[in-house]
């Protein structure tokens, strides 16, 4: 169920090259929802007797059941990210709708997860409640532009650690050969490449394909996998305008 | 010049000073006023919120509609509580729900077989022959008038998938069976929780055990938004059914006045539309308008904390009504609350036993007489109903209790605003009544 709450800003870490985490405290407990779903954050103050003021869509990148903590990530690309770049302080207060959407991951495939940027924001929360020995493989693929750009990589860590069936692959448009993440996992030069991944599952063409990223990432990635021979139901996109 | 907020506490303020005015003395002189059998039970908070609401103009579903529905679906434990208009679309709208193409395989399709009993209030029956389903009518217990176990097992054929009934008057139908019969062959339950808010079974409350549950805020309910109802559902995919089924049948899952809440307005793919075409228009189901306004929603966010409250006086006047007609038990069967069960009392059905030397007729007329109200339980048999004549339908069994409940059952009421003094008068008038006061009532007709 849908609810909407003033949030004070906890923290912001500044990735590099105009890439954030934000960190929010809702004034009052969250609702529950599912690993993927996505909230609305609004800067402008809401007053809750009228209209839900200019928001945009960004991926629950918390788990569920954190109380009033949640987690969000984005990258500065339009108006509204930069308004977020310039306004967003600590201790100031946003408005939040949540939850919504339905890229969640269901189903006893295997399961391929092919992050780009900001984008492993729809798939962190699903990685934090993975159970150590599901039955299912999951192989999460991940690019960004830089290493450093590469986020999650302590969570990504640990649940390799502790999930039996879990890879990931790290890639880095600007990556040098032998190029590792601050966990020590070495990262690929180069864009996400889907071949890396097909080659780590024993059954490629009978997973389930989730994707989320900037839309020219979803497009070129989705474009690949349908060329693969994959049929479309297999193929989630985490896609907004 | 005041400002808004400070216009708005003074309106409260005086609010509060026209609820004492208006409302805060309450009278009873037996030989002038009514014994309702149910009613409004407020005080000045539902008053406020009313008036608080209609003050922010929003009118549509709003902040006090996520309120409502928030801590609503918290009392039950549940995930999903929409707000509809009432407890029949609440009905309506779970049962529609169920015919939806998203469920699949799963969706109930004309021609499929709906468990249910014949007596009861017609909008539990109505939306299975509305969605093309075939119900199919098991007869009840007298004393606690829900389904007959044996005969709901009996009903289940293999045309059988779904099982709509209502806890009626409060009272729990038996929901071990029903769980195991929907378990074993994979159907679906929708509890019409409509009388029942707050009653128990094995110590769980009702409305929590069926993929859907619906309640009504009509007046005569546990509590009240004037009109109102829920759905409740932990399933969020039939949640998100059930409002597109709420909303005109939309796709889109913006709530009123918002835009573009899924990110995807104008990039989908929907049938044989156009590629991106306005996903606000775009229509999953044949729905309807069944929505409420923040108004009501207010008034129910008023009437909710004081539930428990409502539901114990509840079942103070049931034990006194208790008291009082023991004596007249060889005449009367008194109601009576199944195993496992702790009703959230609805009413005090009462149905006169065919040796007692007078009719039902005779004993409601006399009460209304002396200004107690009654009521029938609801329909009676619901087949004897010129609206149910001719609609494709199965009887398991015989119908015979459920037609002793058409001629010999009422209730009486056991709301809240029921007290010791309208009580005394309750037994004055049964007491008189047993020892022959039966003046004789004129029949007027029209010339």
């Amino acid at each position: 169920m849908t609810r909407k709450l003033a949030c004070r800003v906890d923290s912001i870490a500044a990735h590099g090259e105009r890439v954030y985490t934000v960190r929010l405290r809702a004034e009052r407990p969250l609702p529950s929802f599912r690993a993927g779903q996505f909230l609305h954050l609004a800067l402008d103050p809401y007053d809750p007797s009228g209209f839900w003021p200019d928001s945009r869509a960004f991926s629950i990148a918390s788990a569920s059941g954190h109380d009033t903590a949640l987690e969000l990530c984005y990258s500065v690309k339009g108006r509204f990210t930069s308004r977020m770049e310039r306004e967003l302080a600590v201790g100031g207060t946003v408005w939040v709708k949540l939850p919504y959407g339905d890229f969640v991951i269901e189903g006893q495939d295997d399961v391929v997860l092919l992050a780009g940027g900001t984008g492993i924001s729809a798939f962190t929360a699903y990685l934090e409640q993975l159970p150590p020995h599901a039955s299912s493989s999951v192989v999460l693929a991940y690019g960004a532009r830089a290493a450093s750009l590469l986020l999650y990589t302590d969570l990504i860590r640990r649940t390799a650690l502790h999930a039996r069936r879990f890879q990931a692959l790290f890639f880095a448009e600007s990556a040098e050969p032998g190029d590792r993440t601050s966990d020590g996992a070495p990262i690929e030069s180069g864009r996400l490449n889907v071949n890396a991944v097909w080659q780590r599952l024993p059954r490629p063409r009978e997973a389930a394909y989730y994707i989320s990223g900037p839309p020219a990432m979803l497009e070129a990635v989705s474009a690949e996998l349908r060329a693969m021979g994959l049929a479309a139901e297999a193929i989630h996109t985490d896609a907004w305008e | 010049m005041s400002s808004a907020e400070e216009l708005r506490a003074q309106i409260d303020a005086l609010v509060r000073r026209y609820y004492a005015a208006r409302f805060g003395e309450r009278s009873f002189e037996p030989d002038r006023d009514l014994v309702h059998y149910a009613g409004r039970v407020f005080d000045s908070r539902e008053l406020s919120l009313l008036v608080d609401a209609s003050l922010d103009f929003y009118l549509t579903a709003n902040r006090y509609s996520e309120q409502f529905e928030t801590e609503f679906a918290a009392y039950l434990g549940a995930d999903e509580a929409l707000l509809v208009n009432s407890g029949s679309s609440a009905n309506l709208v779970s049962m529609t729900a169920l015919t939806s193409s998203r469920l699949g395989s799963r969706r109930l399709r004309p021609g499929d077989e709906v468990v249910t009993v014949a007596a009861g209030f017609p909008t539990t029956v109505a939306p299975i022959v509305q969605n093309q389903l075939v119900p199919v009518f098991v007869d009840v217990n007298l004393g606690d008038y829900t389904a007959i176990p044996e005969r709901v097992r009996d009903a289940v054929g293999p045309k059988t998938r779904a099982v709509m009934m209502a806890h009626t008057l409060g009272v729990p139908f038996d929901l071990d069976v029903v769980g195991e019969l929907a378990r074993e062959h994979d159907l679906w339950v929708v509890e019409d929780n409509c009388d029942a808010l707050g009653s128990r079974f094995r110590g769980r409350l009702t409305g929590t055990f069926g993929h859907l549950s619906t309640s009504s805020f009509y007046p005569a309910h546990h509590i009240t938004m004037g009109e109102g109802g829920c759905v409740v559902t932990s399933d969020r995919e039939l949640a998100r059914i059930a409002r597109s089924v709420r909303d005109w049948g939309r796709d889109c899952y913006c709530a009123g006045g918002e835009n573009n809440t899924c990110g995807t307005r104008f990039s989908q793919q929907f049938g044989t539309l156009p590629r991106g075409f306005d996903h606000k228009y775009v229509y999953s189901h044949l729905g309807y308008n069944l929505k409420a306004t923040d108004m009501q929603a207010a008034i129910g966010c008023a009437q909710l904390p004081k539930l428990e409250g409502f539901v114990a006086a509840r079942r103070r006047n049931f034990a006194r009504l208790t008291e009082i007609l023991q004596p007249y038990a060889d005449r009367l069967l008194l109601p009576s609350a199944p195993a496992h069960s702790e009703p959230s009392w609805f009413g005090f059905a009462i149905t006169v036993r065919a040796s007692a030397g007078f009719s039902r007729d005779d004993l409601v007329r006399y009460l209304e007489s002396r200004r107690i109200e009654t009521r029938a339980l609801f329909a009676g048999n619901l087949l004897r109903h010129p609206a149910f004549d001719g609609i494709p339908h199965r009887v398991v069994g015989d119908l015979s209790n459920s037609d002793v409940i058409t001629t010999s059952t009422f209730f009486l009421g056991v709301f809240p605003g029921i007290e010791t003094r309208h009580l005394d008068h309750i037994a004055d008038a049964f007491a008189a009544f047993m020892k022959g006061d039966r003046p004789t009532l004129r029949v007027t007709r029209p010339a």
